[in-house]
């Protein structure tokens, strides 16, 4: 059962994968489509020619890239499926499923030392140098040039506010109500972030976005669903976003005397052997899936974590008619060839499962806020790098905010109220 | 299958971030550039905390996972769409990330250092460390090289890693021969592999003036035997077929250069100096000279103070500073130089590229990478290591209208080194203030190229051996006796 079999998850358009159809709803992302059509395997790895899938969903981790429309290196996460798609997989031959040089793998069981192997005599290391280089890389050059994007627009806020989660979405309430004209950019084609995963009972989105929405428009302000902030610079002394919308394409230079950064946590892969096969999954980005297109992941879920969130996967996976089991203890291995297995535990025993997720909380993600000169300090309660940002919102640079799980793990009520304050603290 | 993947871009395994920590790279920096954790497309995301969780397991102090820089830009984005930024409503700037305040404690230095010295060599760059290998290789064992960060912090570490003979002089001509010979026997002669390919250079002509050049200089370098050609815009395109023929109108082709991958020169380097008996010691800065009767009697840091005989400024970008140590003024002016890299591509590029007059060259690297820069005329001089989106948007634009195919590639990640720029164009070599206080800087971009050949020929010098024209025609007093003469090919 790839798709719950409800009328509002049916498939409506088809792309193509290495030739193959594969059926996918308009809107949801290749990766998205490839799960719930059981085919997670997307390409090899760099070294090793590994299997590698998507694991975080979200566009955070790199292992996703696929090559779409004769473009190398999408993530395909983060693309959205439209008829006709034409979608090829990296790094296998003939393809990422049957791929020759899968036997690397298994014929380096200690991994291979790079820097120290094979470096003389010279016509060795010379076959070595030509060899590793037809191995190297991953997506093809491009068959056809690609029209040039459209020319930005450059454009000023009072206020930009990225990410459209709890924090988000409260921070861009509190300015717009406050009549500021505000920017809210949101890197997928719906508002509320992890709310929309519904995995905090008592706190589901309601109607709250499209307030948002209208409080956001009725100040002069602007809501930008499926565009990504690229990157914060400061180009000419002052902070300035690169916008990147896809669909329609559009690239748009944002300045704004406040910047509210709530892009949300980075999903964290856990670590064991085997811990990098495909059918392991960030577990929120697989409710969120589940929740949206109906995406039944696999047959039997492990789900990894102890807090109430992997709790809750546990039960939706349930209700969706897989097995389900949750996984207190630190997993030793996954195995599998093309698709994780089976699990085995620390007490020696091994849990059968086509489906890993991980329940635990997602990271800190600093990467905008240090482009911005934010300090980051190691925090040894959740093993995690986390900015410096104070309980109002405020950092140490002056018209740059952040709130919720971008800085540290939170719930969503307490995302919700973060970004409150720091919307309060921006108004100024 | 065995292995625990701690980061999935570059197929990095616990036990390959273990193997980099025993063999002494403990700090995060290091960390990354040994192994190749949090290059790829997610830039460390998934990974970081990961790695220093492990380091920490094996003892790593918290100075030493201090994270590492965060390259922008945060997401990739195509070529395509940076080309159609504006560069001229983009003013320059210092760059990202902005320093943070304050900084964050580093790494302390990395072990005890001798009292006394016979040479010691400020700089652990390729310039200083290729230097400490062939004085070791001479006998002189004696040797201490201090680098104030990590190895591959300065411009060895942050270079496009192009290799080339096509200079525009005889003297440079057989420079880069000679360093062309050394690379390709790196490997085999130090035990790393530096991944060196002769996939040769093409420099594009877009006008008859650029045309002279190439041909004034293809006569010059064919007297030494290199078979550089200049080729039709039709013949460059068999060489690579993605160029726009319409934007030159001749090349000049050398088959025989090539690109390396910069960071193991510095890992061969410094452990070949060690093995000779050379002492390398990171995180180690120099904080005063002590002189009197006309020569450095010592060298001092915070980890103490070595009395020596010769002291070599290799600083690169930083040299002016290293020389007012010693009193003395040099005229190089650190400039800026922007620098990116693609995600990783399967083999389709041979050569470096280059189009004369723009400054813009790339090159694909051992991984697949584009790697390349460009030049910004409106940079002012003075050391900055930030990143800028005028040279997405500048790179982008020049790319794109060169290799129309490349609009379609994601841009991974964006930093910057300092070329180390002399009135003239040419190094500074020898002594200048007092007579043990040795140059070795002053190479405009090109250090990392040059390295191999000038170390041995400095070397030979410093014991006793040949004298080498380069010395007399690059000595620090050719500014007051005026005979400087020009270096024209400068690229980036």
């Amino acid at each position: 059962m790839p798709r719950l079999p409800d009328p509002r998850f049916a498939t409506d358009c088809t792309v193509s994968v290495d030739g193959r159809a594969v059926p996918a709803r308009k809107g949801e992302s290749i990766a998205s489509a490839l799960v719930a059509a059981g085919r997670p395997l997307l390409s090899r790895s760099a070294k090793y020619h590994r299997p590698r899938g998507p694991f975080c969903l979200s566009g955070s981790c790199g292992s996703c890239l696929v090559r779409v429309d004769g473009e190398p290196n999408q993530r395909a996460c983060r693309t959205p499926c439209q008829d006709g798609l034409r979608v090829e997989t990296q790094n296998g031959w003939p393809d990422a499923e049957r791929d020759v040089l899968g036997l690397i793998d298994p014929l380096t069981p200690h991994g291979l030392d790079v820097h120290h192997m094979l470096t003389r005599p010279l016509p060795l290391n010379r076959a070595l140098v030509a060899f590793t280089r037809r191995l190297a890389g991953s997506g093809r050059m491009p068959d056809r040039p690609a029209p040039r994007g459209p020319e930005a627009s450059t454009e000023t806020f009072d206020a930009l506010v990225l990410g459209s989660g709890p924090a988000g979405l409260a921070a861009a309430e509190e300015l717009a109500r406050s009549g500021r004209r505000v920017l809210l950019a949101e890197q997928d084609l719906l508002l509320g972030g992890r709310l929309r995963a519904g995995l905090e009972p008592g706190f589901a989105p309601g109607s709250w976005p499209a307030d948002v929405s209208r409080a956001v428009a009725a100040h002069g302000g602007e809501v930008a669903v499926g565009t990504t902030a690229v990157g914060l610079w400061h180009d000419g002394g002052e902070p300035i976003c690169l916008l990147v919308a896809r669909s329609p394409a559009r690239t748009r230079l944002v300045r704004a005397s406040r910047i509210l950064v709530c892009t949300g946590g980075d999903a964290r892969p856990p670590v064991f052997e085997g811990c990098d096969l495909p059918g392991v999954f960030s577990g929120r980005a697989l409710a969120l899936a589940l929740a949206e297109h109906g995406v039944v992941p696999g047959r039997r879920a492990a789900v990894l974590g102890t807090g109430p969130e992997a709790e809750t996967i546990v039960e939706r996976f349930r209700a969706a008619g897989m097995e389900s089991v949750l996984v207190a203890q630190p997993p030793i291995r996954a195995t599998g060839r093309s698709r994780v297995t089976s699990l085995g535990l620390a007490d020696g025993s091994k849990i059968p499962c086509d489906t890993v997720a991980q329940g635990a909380p997602p990271a800190p993600s600093p990467d905008l806020l240090r482009a911005l000169g934010v300090g980051v300090d190691w925090n040894p309660a959740f093993e995690a790098f986390s900015p410096r940002v104070a309980d109002d919102g405020t950092t140490q640079v002056a018209g740059l905010f952040a709130a919720g799980e971008v800085a540290r793990p939170v719930s969503a009520a307490a995302a919700a109220a973060w970004g409150r304050r720091a919307g309060e603290a921006a108004r100024g | 299958m065995g292995k625990t993947v701690l980061c999935a871009c570059e197929d990095v395994t616990l036990s390959e971030v273990r193997r980099a920590f025993a063999r002494g790279h403990r700090d995060l920096e290091s960390v990354k550039r040994y192994t190749g954790f949090g290059t790829g497309p997610c830039q460390g995301r998934s990974c970081q905390n990961a790695v220093v969780q492990e380091l920490l397991r094996l003892g790593a102090t918290p100075a030493e996972i201090t994270p590492f820089t965060s390259r922008p830009p945060a997401h990739p984005v195509t070529f395509g769409t940076l080309a159609a930024l504006d560069p001229s409503a983009l003013p320059l700037d210092e760059g990202i990330p902005l320093p943070v305040l304050p900084p964050p404690p580093g790494p302390s230095p990395s072990g005890p250092l001798p009292e006394r010295a016979d040479v010691v060599i400020v700089g652990g760059g390729i310039l200083g460390l290729s230097l400490a290998y062939e004085l070791g290789r001479r006998g002189v064992r004696d040797v201490v090289v201090l680098e104030r960060s990590y190895l591959n912090s300065g411009a060895s570490g942050r270079n496009g890693g192009g290799v080339r003979a096509q200079w525009s002089t005889p003297t440079m001509v057989r420079l880069g021969l000679r360093s062309l010979q050394l690379f390709a026997r790196f490997a085999g002669e130090t035990g790393v592999n530096v991944w060196f390919r002769r996939g040769g250079y093409l420099f594009l002509a877009p006008d008859a003036a650029q045309v002279a050049r190439l041909e004034r200089n293809r006569a010059i370098q064919a007297a030494q035997g290199m078979r550089t050609r200049i080729l039709s815009p039709a013949q460059a395109c068999e060489v690579v077929p993605e160029l726009d023929r319409s934007r030159f109108v001749a090349a000049s082709w050398n088959p025989d250069d090539g690109v390396v991958f910069p960071w193991p020169f510095q890992w061969g380097y410094a452990a070949g100096a060690e093995r000779n008996g050379a002492t390398v010691r990171t995180f180690t800065p120099v904080t005063g000279l002590e002189i009197s009767g006309g020569l450095v009697r010592s060298v001092k840091t915070p980890a103490g103070r070595i009395r020596c005989d010769t002291v070599v400024n290799a600083c690169g970008a930083w040299s002016p500073e290293v020389a007012r140590l010693a009193g003395v003024a040099l005229p190089n002016r650190p400039t800026r130089h922007e620098i990116l890299v693609s995600g990783p591509l399967k083999p389709w590029l041979g050569p470096l590229v280059s189009l004369l007059g723009t400054g813009l060259y790339f090159s694909q690297s051992q991984r697949g990478e584009i790697v390349g820069g460009m030049g910004d005329p409106a940079e002012p001089a003075g050391i900055a290591h930030g990143a800028t989106l005028r040279f997405l948007a500048r790179f982008s634009r020049a790319l794109t209208d060169l290799v129309p195919a490349a609009a379609g590639i994601p841009v991974m990640r964006q930093w910057a080194g300092n070329y180390d720029v002399t009135p003239d164009n040419n190094p500074i070599l020898g002594p200048a203030g007092p007579a043990n206080f040795f140059q070795l800087s002053g190479f405009v971009g090109h250090g990392f190229m040059m390295a191999p050949a000038v170390a041995e020929l400095m070397a030979d010098w410093m014991t006793g051996r040949e004298k080498d024209e380069i010395f007399d025609r690059f000595g620090f007093d050719r500014f007051a006796r005026g005979t400087a003469v020009g270096e024209d090919f400068i690229i980036g």
